[in-house]
């Protein structure tokens, strides 16, 4: 990060912008590019400092990950978190909305409808997906099981709930227990 | 709010859905936003209709971007448009940005803390749940036929539990998927 402030949003854009378009599977698929340009490349970050800024952007709320933003942030201030999440989030939003608009123009044909079916359990299983691919990963085991079926069997109870109070009571007994067992 | 079963989208102001979306956006912890963005769309305001967010959201899942801002985009535009797109989007940025400055500066004061990790476990449990539970009624309400639990099924397999990547493996089941929906619409005809 050596360039003058000008050349540094524009080395942002030119390294978000085209992450945008390759993130198929969503955000989380271009982590390790991101990885790879703001250490390797560019040298925006150390090893140690984005690692801390990849579990800030996982703790807090937000579609996707604000990782671009931190990244931005840290190179460049405000306007450089500015830059990397309009480029990380603006071309893949511009060629979705292109194609649903294409994709609108074949409503009530007989084949337009098979495909709203078909891709319907698709999406579902994705749905699921989502849920299977989180408890994998995470090393806490039993205890997330069995905290994740309550919550599944609370949200299909009572469909208008918010979740966020499930997530601030599920948040407060894990840290309850786990500071209870830490101080015997 | 129309409670017509055939209805694709409702009728809501701009403002309305800059405040939805600005709430979604600084709500939605720990990934999984489309279920976020299906509970509050669909089964809380029902703002949109379940079979049109579905179509919506496998549209979305076969191009590249991250999935909350996806959902933004098109529950937008079913909503209002290119405006409502355009609203929706930057509504679902904006807190989660100005939060996110707030959390880097406070970085490195904090320190971390051993009990932190388990508040997140805990955090993360309860957002696996949303999703399984989004799951679970998008099959149970939506399509119920034996053919589609097994599509669903086979997602769930392949994306889930082998940890294949999306888009193979929504090129390989949607032709199958559609085919079957297709011999369906053409039996009942």
């Amino acid at each position: 990060m050596r360039g003058t402030f000008g050349e540094n949003l524009l080395v942002l854009f030119a390294v978000f912008a085209p992450l945008s378009l390759l993130s198929f599977g969503g955000g989380n698929a271009t982590i390790a590019d991101i990885a790879h340009q703001a250490v390797a490349v560019r040298h925006w970050t150390s090893d140690r400092d984005f690692a801390d800024l990849f579990a800030l952007s996982r703790a807090a709320p937000g579609p996707g990950s604000m990782l671009a933003a931190l990244i931005g942030w840290k190179v460049a201030g405000i306007a450089g978190a500015l830059v990397a999440t309009v480029g990380f989030y603006l071309p893949s939003s511009l060629l979705l909305f292109a194609a649903a608009k294409i994709w609108g123009r074949w409503r009530g044909s007989s084949w337009h409808q098979a495909v709203e079916r078909g891709m319907a359990p698709i999406a579902a299983g994705l749905f699921l997906s989502g849920g299977v691919a989180v408890l994998r990963a995470s090393p806490a085991g039993v205890p997330v099981w069995i905290a994740a079926g309550v919550a599944t069997a609370a949200l299909l109870y009572w469909p208008k709930m918010h979740p966020v109070p499930l997530l601030v009571v599920s948040g407060a007994v894990f840290g309850l227990i786990d500071l209870l067992g830490a101080t015997p | 709010m129309s409670e017509g079963g055939s209805m694709a989208a409702a009728e809501v102001s701009l403002s309305a859905i800059f405040l939805a979306f600005m709430r979604l956006g600084c709500s939605s912890f720990g990934g999984g936003t489309g279920a976020w963005v299906y509970r509050e769309m669909v089964q809380r305001r029902g703002w949109v209709d379940e079979r049109v967010f579905l179509t919506d959201m496998a549209l979305g899942q076969s191009l590249p971007g991250a999935n909350g801002i996806k959902m933004a985009v098109l529950v937008g535009r079913r909503l209002k448009g290119g405006a409502g797109a355009c609203t929706a989007a930057f509504a679902m940025l904006v807190g989660p940005f100005a939060i996110i400055l707030v959390v880097g500066a406070l970085y490195g004061s904090l320190g971390d803390h051993r009990s932190v990790h388990a508040v997140l476990d805990g955090v993360a449990a309860a957002v696996v749940g949303l999703s399984l539970s989004s799951g679970i009624t998008a099959i149970a309400r939506g399509t119920p036929e034996p053919s589609s639990i097994g599509v669903a099924a086979v997602t769930v397999l392949c994306v889930g539990v082998f940890g294949w990547p999306m888009l193979p493996v929504m090129l390989g089941l949607a032709p199958v998927s559609i085919g079957i929906a297709f011999a369906r619409t053409r039996r009942t005809a």
